[in-house]
């Protein structure tokens, strides 16, 4: 280990160090501009410099490693005269006349202040030779901009895009005093594969790429802010860390943490997260609670006295089924030349057709405004007389993987406790519950393994089936990139070619919803070699040889003729899978929303299991997580199945320990297993008192004719929502909730890590944080609830969950902790299973699994398979994304994709008008061309309410987890005659 | 989002015999990324210059991205960026050229070209004529390169002759 002396400050440095790394060690700050953490070193701005002893020229800090002995000046007069050079060149291309006067100015970044803290007085822009620096600037970009004249081209940016994100949109062109930062080869992000990620943003030193929107509205560079708050993004699993900067009671700007700080996220974040906060302060939020005109308080009872029947719950509005079939507007003319879309501010955005999600006006008519006292008085009477009337059967809840940990907790225990229900579900359903179900009877297990930093770090090959990763988890799909990147090998098993599968190595395309036939053949194949871990086999498995004789049958041609992908292929893929060394395993709703998605992941896992690819840092299970807290609301037991902490509701004894800690009669809580969403939404269901927070489960749900339907039929509906959605529409009481900056809480992400989100604004209006919601209404329904904050619902919910008992608010400041938390001086568990499962003998259970064909397959009538899915820049029912102006900038309208050869046989171009149908409903959406999909498939997006994919899908269940097949359903689609659409 | 219909359907250049090629020549070198000079090259040889598409056509078959290589492209002065006469004449005018009346060798070909100006096309999309720095044949100023022809001595005098030869 060397040792050298920085500034008089012996310091030993870790063997090939740089000496910028080895002063940092000594608490030296060296000034840097090109040298960003993790970024490759360039050591083109020459800021650094310092002197080392016995060394005649000065020598660029970042780039030099020490050497045993090394006596280095960090400010010399030399090298601080060299620095001054340095910024005295830069600035005679930089706009600085606001730093002149000796530098009193205030500096406005990074570079500015190295300006001033050297003291170099800029020479007046009007007395240079050289003229302001160029670039591309992405003129009218809703999300990023630039202003070139203040680049200094340092490249950070350049490499941020090219090595953290693995996209590679920008780089520097021509030569010289010419030379400049471009985007793509012709200016157009678009084209460049852009994903709006924003870490060029992040990285830039001075501003010259810079967020679009707080600038737009304060106008400022930079934007002031009063204080930062620490929060965790409210879109997908992956739980990035942001920081929302407040200014009064505004969210302005939100910027991820250092990158080298321990975060899921490391430093990044995707476009949702960056730029996707603006729905915090929509003018659609809820400000006021509302309650349904008709209802009237008469003699201390509540009474309903408006229409009833048919008009009990209708409104000025049309069905989502109305809505689907009308023929839509023509998308908006893309810009010509390099211009992109530019949008009017969010406060102007009224008429345009692109604000069709903002809640229409008229939806508010049927509900009257109300106080708390009244909202809740009515909540409360009337779920405590159909409980009473109806009995605990009929009631039931809708939580939410949106909402804190806390308050899913509070919800499950207020049906529980208080009504003796374990209806108790929520989108996990339509989810992951296929894998839950799956991992349960394999290893008793509902979560990943593993975490997402061992995929960057220690796996050889990453299998990914059915996880469009860099859409939908996009900071983690970076990270599978940077890991393909360095040497890991990727394959992808996936019917559309995405991003991930164009990069991968092996791609296996195979016809949708006939994955179990290729995992059987895998696990044949690797028999048939001999790569199996026998070892891992005999030791922590058990009914191995059943599986052995299932997959007997399924050659790599029997599944290349079901599969549609070449036997080789497959070959190659297995023998690849269980080499290794390390190989990790995702997998996400490709496989789950199946009919027969719980045999899918069963394959899955024969696979893992068989090759032992799994309690190995390095050999992860990873079911990717969609929702930013589905797995913890999973922990918290709102599933109808268990209890938090996947205790069962069956067993007497844990029955017992809950009743306990909730002050109720074990004998008022039931032992039975509940309904799940997908029963619930019937027409034969027997809830008719049903309570959703945060939930829309109108667009999110299959065949929504009939769901649309069922909601109407309910005795008492609350929603619990930010706004007026789908759903909420047809409430008796809607009740405003907090969004996730508005409220403490904590959440889990896909690797079962627990973090925390503190508050940072208050909630608009009267609207108020979900768990004093919660709260408020158990108490009122006389359930002993006395928290006063959600540290005290995690004080109780340490008590009862034994994988939580560990966990205190002040353990999770920083990088949170991944349960299981067992005490609390457990430092959590990064990865699981290192020496048994969490069975009864520790070992993990194969169940031999058959290949069975999707519900529908295509015929003469519906000729194409379509397959539903996320969008990068949309979340599920877009009741946030929607309401981003940025976000909504960049898909605004409701697509389907088609292959160009099917469009050409169709006859229809990008943009046209199509038909779409099913067997249960229509929608017209208008085309994409795009080779992302295979022949005879095609995608469309679930987040539109004009043009609702979940109208076509089937409601055929799974019989394991009570999935919908969301994946598979046969379509006929057909031309709209243009004249027809204006 | 998808790109807006093109214009004109792009012609891949890299198709056959030049695709085979190029992957003799990619074959050289332990990445794809060293192949990028020469297959700008041959880009250059069978369309006269190197146009967006063509970047991307080299970047996909390369694995690079567009702005890589156009920040290549951009870098060196001999890759056209836009379109040039059939053919291109280098002057130079480096000191001992210039001194061996270079000026003059350039004021007669742009004259006899029909250019009139320096990096300019002609009309008949036959010529286009720039200044070069020195070509490293100081001994037979004036030098002047046309195509891949190396023409020595050359003076105002005998450019309507030598233009004969490049029709």
């Amino acid at each position: 280990m060397p040792t050298v002396t920085v500034n008089g400050k012996r310091v030993n440095a870790p063997e090939g160090a740089t000496i910028l790394e080895a002063a940092r060690l000594a608490g030296i700050e060296i000034p840097t501009l090109c040298w960003y953490p993790k970024l490759p070193v360039v050591g083109n701005c020459r800021i650094c410099v310092v002197s080392v002893e016995g060394q005649p020229k000065l020598l660029p800090a970042c780039a030099t490693k020490v050497s045993d002995g090394m006596t280095i000046a960090t400010e010399s007069e030399e090298a601080v005269e060299a620095r001054r050079e340095v910024l005295r060149l830069l600035l005679e291309r930089y706009p600085a006349d606001h730093l002149r006067n000796g530098g009193r100015a205030q500096p406005r970044n990074e570079f500015e202040r190295y300006v001033v803290q050297y003291g170099v007085e800029p020479t007046p822009v009007a007395e240079r030779d050289l003229s302001l620096r160029e670039g591309d600037e992405r003129p009218g970009d809703p999300m990023i901009r630039h202003d070139m004249s203040l680049c200094i081209l340092c490249t950070r940016c350049v490499r941020a895009c090219e090595d953290i994100q693995v996209v590679g949109v920008l780089d520097v062109a021509y030569r010289g005093e010419h030379a400049q930062i471009i985007v793509g080869n012709d200016g157009d992000p678009d084209k460049a594969a852009c994903t709006w990620c924003g870490e060029c943003v992040r990285v830039c030193p001075t501003g010259a790429i810079f967020e679009v929107l707080p600038r737009e509205r304060f106008g400022e560079h930079p934007v002031r802010s009063d204080r930062v708050v620490r929060s965790v993004c409210p879109y997908c699993g992956v739980g990035c860390q942001v920081d929302l900067h407040v200014r009064d009671n505004e969210v302005v700007r939100v910027t991820s943490p250092d990158i080298l700080l321990d975060t899921p996220n490391q430093g990044s974040t995707c476009v949702k997260g960056r730029f996707g906060y603006d729905f915090v302060q929509h003018r659609d939020r809820l400000t006021r609670p509302l309650i349904r005109k008709g209802w009237v308080k008469r003699e201390g009872r509540w009474v309903w006295e408006g229409p009833t029947g048919e008009l009990r719950r209708s409104g000025p509005w049309r069905t989502i089924a109305g809505e689907g079939v009308e023929l839509k507007p023509p998308a908006p003319p893309r810009a010509t030349g390099k211009r992109l879309r530019d949008l009017p501010l969010l406060e102007r955005v009224t008429q345009d057709i692109r604000d069709r999600a903002a809640t229409p006006a008229e939806w508010y008519e049927p509900f009257r405004e109300a106080t708390w006292e009244e909202a809740l008085d009515l909540v409360a009477s009337e779920l405590a007389r159909i409980h009473r009337e109806r009995g605990p059967g009929a009631m039931a809840v809708f939580q939410s993987a949106k909402c804190s940990n806390e308050e899913n907790y509070l919800l499950q225990r207020l049906f529980r406790a208080r009504f003796g229900t374990n209806n108790v579900d929520h989108c996990t359903r339509l989810c992951h519950s296929t894998s839950v179900s799956a991992m349960q009877a394999a290893l008793n297990t509902a979560a990943a393994s593993g975490s997402m930093r061992e995929i960057e770090e220690a796996c050889d090959v990453i299998f990914i089936a059915g996880a469009n990763t860099t859409e939908t988890h996009p900071v983690f799909g970076a990270a599978i990139k940077r890991a393909h990147k360095r040497g890991a090998f990727l394959i992808v098993a996936d019917p559309r070619k995405i991003e991930l599968a164009r990069r991968a190595d092996i791609h296996l395309q195979m016809q949708p919803g006939t994955d179990v036939a290729l995992f059987n053949a895998m696990l044949n194949h690797i028999l048939a070699c001999g790569l199996e871990n026998q070892e891992f086999i005999a030791k922590r498995t058990k009914n191995f040889e059943a599986v052995r004789r299932a997959v007997q049958p399924y050659t790599p041609e029997r599944a290349e003729a079901i599969t549609g992908v070449p036997a080789a292929l497959i070959r190659e893929a297995a023998e690849r899978y269980a080499r290794g060394p390390n190989t990790t395993t995702l997998w996400a709703m490709g496989l789950t929303q199946h009919l027969t998605g719980h045999d899918m992941v069963t394959a899955l896992l024969n696979l893992i299991l068989a090759t032992g690819m799994i309690g190995r840092w390095g050999a992860a299970m990873m079911p990717v997580r969609g929702q930013n807290n589905v797995q913890g609301a999973s922990d918290m037991g709102a599933i109808p199945f268990v209890y938090p902490d996947y205790q069962p509701v069956s067993d007497p004894k844990i029955r017992e320990k809950f009743a306990r800690v909730w002050g109720v009669d074990p004998e008022s809580m039931s032992l039975e297993p509940g309904l799940k969403v997908t029963e619930m939404a019937r027409e034969d269901s027997p809830i008719r008192a049903l309570y959703i927070m945060g939930e829309n489960p109108i667009i999110s749900d299959p065949d929504i004719a009939h769901a649309e339907a069922w909601f109407a039929t309910l005795e008492f509906l609350a929603v619990q929502d930010l706004f007026l959605t789908e759903t909420a529409r047809y409430a008796d009481v809607v009740l405003p909730g907090a969004s996730f900056a508005e409220k403490t809480g904590t959440y889990v992400n896909t690797e079962r890590r627990i973090q925390i989100a503190h508050k940072a604004i208050e909630p608009p209006g009267e609207a108020r944080a979900d768990w004093e919601i919660i709260v408020d209404l158990s108490n009122r329904l006389g359930l002993p609830t006395p928290f006063k904050s959600p540290e005290e619902v995690m004080e109780e919910i340490r008590k009862v969950a034994p994988a939580w008992a560990g966990v205190t608010y002040r353990r999770l400041e920083g990088a949170g902790l991944q349960y299981p938390v067992p005490t609390e001086d457990h430092p959590g568990t990064p990865f699981l299973f290192a020496d048994r499962f969490p069975t009864e003998d520790g070992k993990a259970t194969f169940h031999p699994v058959e290949y069975s064909d999707p519900a529908e397959l295509p015929d003469e009538e519906y000729p194409f398979v379509m397959n539903t899915g996320r969008q990068l820049y949309h979340w599920h029912t877009g009741t946030m994304t929607r309401r981003s102006r940025g976000l909504d900038a960049r898909e605004p309208l409701a697509v389907v994709e088609i292959h160009p050869e099917d469009a050409e046989e169709l006859g229809v171009t990008e943009g046209d008008p199509v038909r779409i149908t099913s067997r249960r409903g229509t929608i017209v959406t208008s085309v994409r061309i795009s080779d992302r999909v295979a022949r005879r498939q095609v995608f469309v997006p679930f987040h539109f309410r004009e043009a609702a994919a979940n109208l076509l899908t089937s409601p055929v269940l799974e019989p394991h987890a009570k999935m919908a097949e969301l994946k598979v359903c046969a379509v006929r689609i057909e031309k709209v005659p243009v004249e027809a659409a204006v | 989002m998808s790109a807006a219909p093109e214009k004109a359907a792009y012609e891949p250049v890299f198709t056959g015999d030049r695709l085979k090629e190029l992957e003799a020549i990619m074959a050289r070198y332990p990445t794809k990324r060293a192949a990028l000079l020469p297959a700008l090259w041959m880009v250059q040889q069978a369309r006269g210059w190197i146009s967006e598409e063509a970047m991307v056509e080299v970047a996909e078959i390369l694995d690079l991205t567009p702005a890589y290589v156009k920040g290549v492209v951009t870098f060196y002065t001999m890759y056209h960026q836009h379109p040039v006469g059939k053919h291109f004449i280098q002057v130079c005018t480096t000191t001992p050229c210039n001194l061996c009346g270079a000026e003059d060798v350039l004021a007669a070909f742009l004259k006899h070209t029909g250019c009139e100006e320096l990096g300019a096309t002609s009309p008949d999309g036959k010529y286009t004529v720039v200044e070069v720095e020195c070509l490293g044949a100081c001994g037979f100023a004036t030098a002047v390169l046309i195509g891949d022809d190396f023409l020595e001595n050359v003076t105002a005098e005998k450019v309507p002759e030598i233009l004969k030869r490049y029709q």
